[in-house]
């Protein structure tokens, strides 16, 4: 296949009507998301949080990207098949991401609970335009899903988070690596280039979507108390603290 | 087999036929690209060279033994046909089957693994039909999937924008049924009706009959509006086989420039013809 470039970024095309999105705060439960290039930190992170929360008997859910057991089985065949062009891959994991936001996301939320998600829609963004896909298209396709009330962007320099993934996991998987793009034949190269390019979404994303940066490469001990500490700012915790 | 491309697509980007549809149908979209919206990521639209033609019509409204009659047809002609339809991609159709049957699915889930199935189908079997020249006859197409999932409270504008990346249809027929005359033929054929087909996840009636009635009614209206919107050329399904068949292939010759043709079907179709 021949190389696919990104020709448009998110923020310049993103005219979506105000009231086509999700209205924030319809329901009494909070949603906190990370996002971040493989590498970055956030699942150590968000996990770090969840404990925290958990030991403190907070009502609390975690959630996955990709991740629904409903969808499971078309995303693994396409996969494992090679079948998944940029605008089918994307597609996919919308379904699986709307089976998990009608099922889990949002009836939780109704519920009062705390939700925390490791990747969110801004994951599909980001991948899906370094991918080729329209920005516009994408944030249509996923116009149905709640706006989170944090979303915490763990930057990492790209040779960091890079050097990270490559010590503990020598194996790139196919689409994992972009290697449907036709980049380089070089799974670990391919790789490089297609997070440099995520990187490169993600960044322009920070103001338009209101990410909170957090510096990936700080000890995470202290990353986690700066993170502690601007949820504990945002969000009324007391709300989802233990009933007495 | 490869057919010797008869038509005339210098430029197959103002080829749209449009302007020879039904009489009195408002245009309301431009015809100057082969998308709706932006185009599907690596596409060159001057490759299309072939002609894409879709019949829509709900169940029982004689599609399926139409598109048999206008393959034999067009292959006699000598044109090389390819035909395609819902949930036939290689990448999901099992899995809407399965999903389907378990009945735990959400409306926008289901709505989803559906355009799924369609772009898969778009991106590997209709876009390289239409790039070798074929003549690609589509058994319902995205019309139906927004009519579905737009009865079912998924909003229109989101529904566009999913399909935005969708090719343009030469030519779209709407083989227009009452839903008593489609109810009539689906027993007839199957001796049942299907649940999804008589919309009993929408919860309009414990009434099968009642329920399929109303959910055929509601579809009805979407295409309605679709149609005008997107300018079909609507023939009525009630009409007999032949005299659809005739109008279909008079509008078809004409867009893909066959002259003086005649047909009747072969003896292994004949059965179809009355």
């Amino acid at each position: 296949m021949a190389e696919i470039t990104p020709t448009d970024s998110l923020t310049v095309v993103d005219k979506l009507p105000e009231k086509a999105r999700v209205a924030r705060r319809e329901y009494p439960g909070a949603l906190i998301v990370v996002e971040g290039i493989d590498g970055s930190g956030k699942s150590t992170q968000l996990y770090l949080l969840k404990r925290w929360l958990e030991i403190g008997g907070y009502r609390i859910h975690f959630t996955e990207w990709n991740s629904s057991p409903l969808v499971k089985s078309a995303t693994r065949r396409g996969k494992q098949r090679r079948l998944l062009t940029p605008v089918t891959f994307s597609l996919l994991h919308a379904a699986d991401f709307a089976d998990r936001c009608e099922r889990q996301i949002l009836p939780l939320l109704q519920g009062g609970y705390l939700v925390l998600a490791d990747r969110y829609i801004y994951t599909a963004f980001a991948r899906d335009v370094a991918r080729g896909c329209s920005p516009h298209w994408l944030r249509n396709l996923y116009r149905f899903a709640p706006v989170p009330d944090i979303t915490f962007y763990f930057r990492a320099p790209l040779e960091v988070a890079v050097d990270r993934i490559m010590a503990g996991r020598p194996k790139l998987k196919y689409y994992e690596a972009g290697m449907d793009l036709g980049i380089s034949l070089d799974r670990a190269e391919s790789f490089r280039i297609f997070q440099e390019r995520i990187l490169n979404q993600y960044d322009q994303m920070v103001p338009t979507d209101k990410f909170v940066l957090m510096d990936g490469t700080i000890q995470v001990n202290r990353l986690q108390r700066q993170m502690r500490e601007i949820v504990g700012e945002r969000i009324n915790l007391a709300q989802y603290a233990p009933k007495k | 087999m490869k057919n010797a491309d008869k038509t005339d697509k210098t430029n197959p980007a103002g080829a749209h036929p449009n302007g020879r549809n039904g009489a009195g149908a408002r245009r309301i979209e431009p015809a100057s690209s082969r998308f709706y919206g932006v185009s599907l990521p690596g596409v060159k639209e001057e490759e299309l060279t072939g002609s894409l033609i879709v019949i829509e019509g709900t169940d029982g409204s004689g599609r399926s033994t139409q598109i048999a009659l206008l393959t034999e047809w067009l292959e006699s002609e000598g044109f090389a046909v390819q035909t395609t339809g819902l949930r036939r991609s290689s990448l999901v159709a099992d899995d809407i089957d399965t999903l389907m049957a378990e009945n735990s699915i959400t409306r926008l889930t289901l709505a989803l693994m559906y355009s799924t199935d369609f772009f898969d189908q778009l991106e590997r079997r209709i876009l390289p039909a239409l790039r070798s020249g074929l003549v690609v006859l589509a058994d319902r197409y995205i019309f139906t999937l927004i009519a579905r999932a737009a009865v079912r409270g998924i909003g229109r504008d989101y529904l566009h924008g999913i399909y935005e990346m969708a090719l343009r249809p030469d030519l779209t027929f709407w083989l227009n049924v009452q839903p008593e005359v489609a109810f009539d033929r689906e027993f007839k054929k199957s001796h049942s009706i299907s649940y999804w087909e008589s919309g009993r996840d929408m919860s309009l009636s414990n009434d099968l009959f009642q329920s399929f009635i109303r959910y055929q009614s509601l579809i009805k209206k979407e295409f309605e509006y679709l149609s005008r919107r997107h300018n079909f050329c609507e023939l009525d399904g009630e009409g007999k086989v032949s005299a659809v068949n005739r109008e279909l292939r008079k509008r078809i010759a004409a867009h893909l420039g066959i002259k003086g043709t005649h047909y009747t079907p072969s003896p292994a179709l004949a059965s179809l013809w009355h």
